[in-house]
């Protein structure tokens, strides 16, 4: 029912091109199986190194990133984006987790990730997932729409501090999406389009990307992020 | 109340006088000064302090005691003996472990399993103290009789009795320092590395220097003495720097033997978890491999164990609202193969309205996973006036009209529940799912009518 919804309400069809990081063959190849028909398959890396070479030779759309991953200064994930990005990478980056831990996401979101999803995601989920990462939307899955609360607290205010907090409506939205609700779901509660969703999920992305908000910062700290 | 009297861990020599202070209440300095006046007349002081600290236990002593307390009393029963056996001479240490054997025997509590563990480091420690009081008796007997000798006539060289008496002082000063880290290993204490322990070690080895110092030079002059003192320190020193290399080679041999211990005792306790968790339930999945919905539950049950294993805040209080959420989640998963997932923003501490909004979230996902039969999300959000619990599935739906009226679970465990705790529940349900939304405010008034509450 959820995986029709959110397949109903993805972007337009077209071919996504991706890349699957993950040093873990059996996963690679399940998550190529579950990958939809609309998407094709580039190239697989299981190392920082190899994922840097893979992903500079092929320019995926997307890169689907595990937020772990050997080799290279052991930066995992967050160290292969900043590598790519380093290049002038156009790929955008989902990053898989079989992790729910504030670290991992924390660290590759503010690494340049435009979503995060854990790893038990179905097959249509994840193509719809990928789908909306190649269209320039985000992927906020409930557990990090549940850590942007957490990190910025859930009361809105002024504007004038803009990037460190969020709006009313971003807010209602981050709920209703911890609340397990789909984009579209969300929509026809708030009464406004699933455009103006995705605007309002890009928006909270970039002031986590972005925000040096004390908070924020000890959020992180409590939890020994930084 | 006044604290029970015990040796001080950080005394200056054996945590007599600061026990003692703590004991009386009065400053450590005032004991330290009576007991050197009372040293003044003929001894006393002395006298008192070795008497203290034979019959006085240290803190360690009186816990590893009270924890021994719980042990089998027919094994604490020979033990006791075999300490009254080794205690034998002197009447102190005699009756001492006999009051022990007493009193364990009249312990009436019956005897849990837990006793063997301890009673293995309090054997060796009874033993030891036993030595220790046999060591003591020997003393006096010894000073006793050399008083009875002189009182008898014969002449007791003096020079000769007081540097020995100073150089066994020291000896028991360095030897009770090595006795106190062993006792910390036996007691599992990190108490070795501290400024006191070092400091009684030093005042030990001076003691026994200055003791053999005035014992040989007792006959000779002031110079003589002194050429002495330089000769032995270069002796010393000269000692030192060729056992320098090898005492620190041997030094970080330990340190490198210790830390391959920690790793080794890290990866045990790993192998053992994942041998007793994720090995096992992998053959159970082996097993029931025909059965998609075991192995749904069970990869999801050993998914949640391994991961409260793993990434558990222990900081985080285990008996949270979000805690409770998650456990309950946790066991509606079990109950019904459907994973049920919690997200916490926030937390609450556990009072009776909070403890009653868990019970009726834990009803709300019973329902969810019994009858919609699909995923469930818990989303908790606890703000500053209100705490908020969401129960959504995206089931079937159903119609709350149509619900007979004798099915309570709604109405009672979801409805009247939160209203008695001052909170409100709402649910919505249509063909694209069911969400059951639970409030309560938070505000300190709404611990008044609960407890009224629970009186009725």
């Amino acid at each position: 029912m959820e995986q029709e919804t959110l397949a109903a309400d993805g972007p337009v069809a077209g071919t996504v091109s991706v890349v699957i990081v993950d040093d873990h063959g059996i996963f690679r190849s399940g998550l190529r199986a579950a990958l939809g028909p609309v998407i094709s398959v580039l190239g697989e890396a299981a190392t920082v190194e190899e994922a840097e070479a893979v992903i500079g030779a092929t320019a995926p759309d997307v890169v689907l990133l595990d937020v772990h991953l050997p080799g290279g200064l052991g930066g995992g994930g967050a160290e292969v984006i900043h590598r790519c990005t380093r290049q002038g990478t156009t790929a955008r980056f989902l990053a898989l987790s079989v992790s729910d831990s504030a670290e991992d996401v924390v660290a590759v979101i503010r690494a340049g990730a435009r979503g995060y999803v854990t790893k038990t995601i179905s097959g249509p989920e994840i193509t719809d997932a990928v789908q909306r990462i190649a269209s320039g939307d985000a992927v906020f899955s409930p557990r990090l729409a549940g850590f942007v609360l957490d990190a910025f607290g859930t009361a809105s205010v002024a504007v004038d501090d803009e990037l460190d907090r969020l709006s009313a409506r971003e807010l209602e939205v981050m709920r209703l999406i911890a609340r397990g609700y789909s984009y579209k779901e969300t929509a026809k509660e708030l009464f406004i389009s699933v455009k103006t969703i995705e605007t309002h999920v890009s928006a909270v992305l970039r002031k986590l990307q972005l925000s040096s908000r004390h908070e924020l910062t000890r959020w992180a700290t409590e939890r020994r992020l930084l | 109340m006044r604290p029970p009297l015990l040796r001080s861990p950080d005394g200056v020599i054996a945590g007599v006088c600061a026990g003692l202070a703590a004991h009386l209440g009065v400053k450590r300095s005032w004991v330290r000064i009576g007991m050197g006046v009372l040293t003044l007349a003929s001894g006393a002081g002395v006298l008192l302090y070795a008497w203290l600290w034979i019959f006085v236990p240290t803190a360690a002593d009186r816990a590893a005691e009270s924890g021994r307390q719980t042990g089998p009393a027919a094994f604490m029963h020979g033990v006791g003996a075999g300490a009254g056996a080794a205690g034998g001479v002197p009447a102190g240490a005699g009756s001492r472990a006999t009051g022990q054997t007493a009193r364990v025997l009249g312990d009436p509590s019956p005897a849990p399993a837990a006793g063997a563990f301890d009673a293995e480091g309090w054997r060796e420690r009874t033993l030891r103290a036993g030595r220790r009081e046999v060591l003591f008796g020997t003393a006096l007997l010894l000073a006793a009789a050399v008083l009875v000798l002189q009182l008898l006539g014969v002449q007791v060289d003096w020079g000769f009795f007081v540097p020995i008496a100073v150089v066994a002082t020291g000896a028991a000063l360095a030897w009770s320092q090595l006795d106190e880290v062993r006792r910390a290993r036996v007691m599992n204490r990190a108490g070795a590395e501290r400024a006191g322990g070092t400091l009684r070690l030093l005042a030990g080895i001076v003691l026994v220097v200055t003791g053999v110092l005035v014992a040989l030079s007792s006959s000779g002059s002031w110079t003589l003495t002194m050429a002495t003192l330089v000769a032995v320190l270069a002796v010393l020193a000269g000692v030192g720097l060729v056992l320098a290399p090898w005492g620190l080679k041997f030094w970080r041999d330990l340190e490198a033997e210790r830390a391959a211990r920690v790793r080794e005792t890290e990866r045990a306790e790993i192998a053992a978890h994942l041998h007793d968790s994720v090995l096992q339930t992998l053959a159970l999945i082996q097993n029931r491999a025909d059965s998609e919905t075991d192995v749904l539950r069970l990869a999801r049950a050993q998914e949640r164990e391994l991961r409260q294993w793993l990434f558990a805040d222990p900081t985080r209080d285990p008996g949270s609202l979000a805690e409770r959420l998650k456990v309950a989640a946790g066991e509606v998963e079990d109950l019904y193969g459907h994973p049920v997932s919690v997200v916490a923003v926030g937390d609450a501490h556990l009072g009776s309205a909070e403890d009653a909004l868990a019970q009726a979230a834990r009803e709300a996902m019973l329902n969810a996973a019994r009858h919609a039969g699909v995923a469930v999300s818990v989303y908790l959000e606890a703000g500053p006036d209100t705490v908020e619990v969401f129960v959504r599935d995206r089931g079937e739906g159903f119609d709350q009209s149509a619900v007979p009226a004798d099915r309570a679970g709604i109405r009672e465990s979801i409805h009247s529940r939160m209203l008695r705790h001052g909170g409100s529940s709402e649910i919505r349900s249509d063909r694209d799912g069911t969400e059951v939304r639970l409030r309560l405010p938070r505000t300190e008034a709404n611990a008044a009518p609960t407890e009224g509450e629970r009186q009725r």
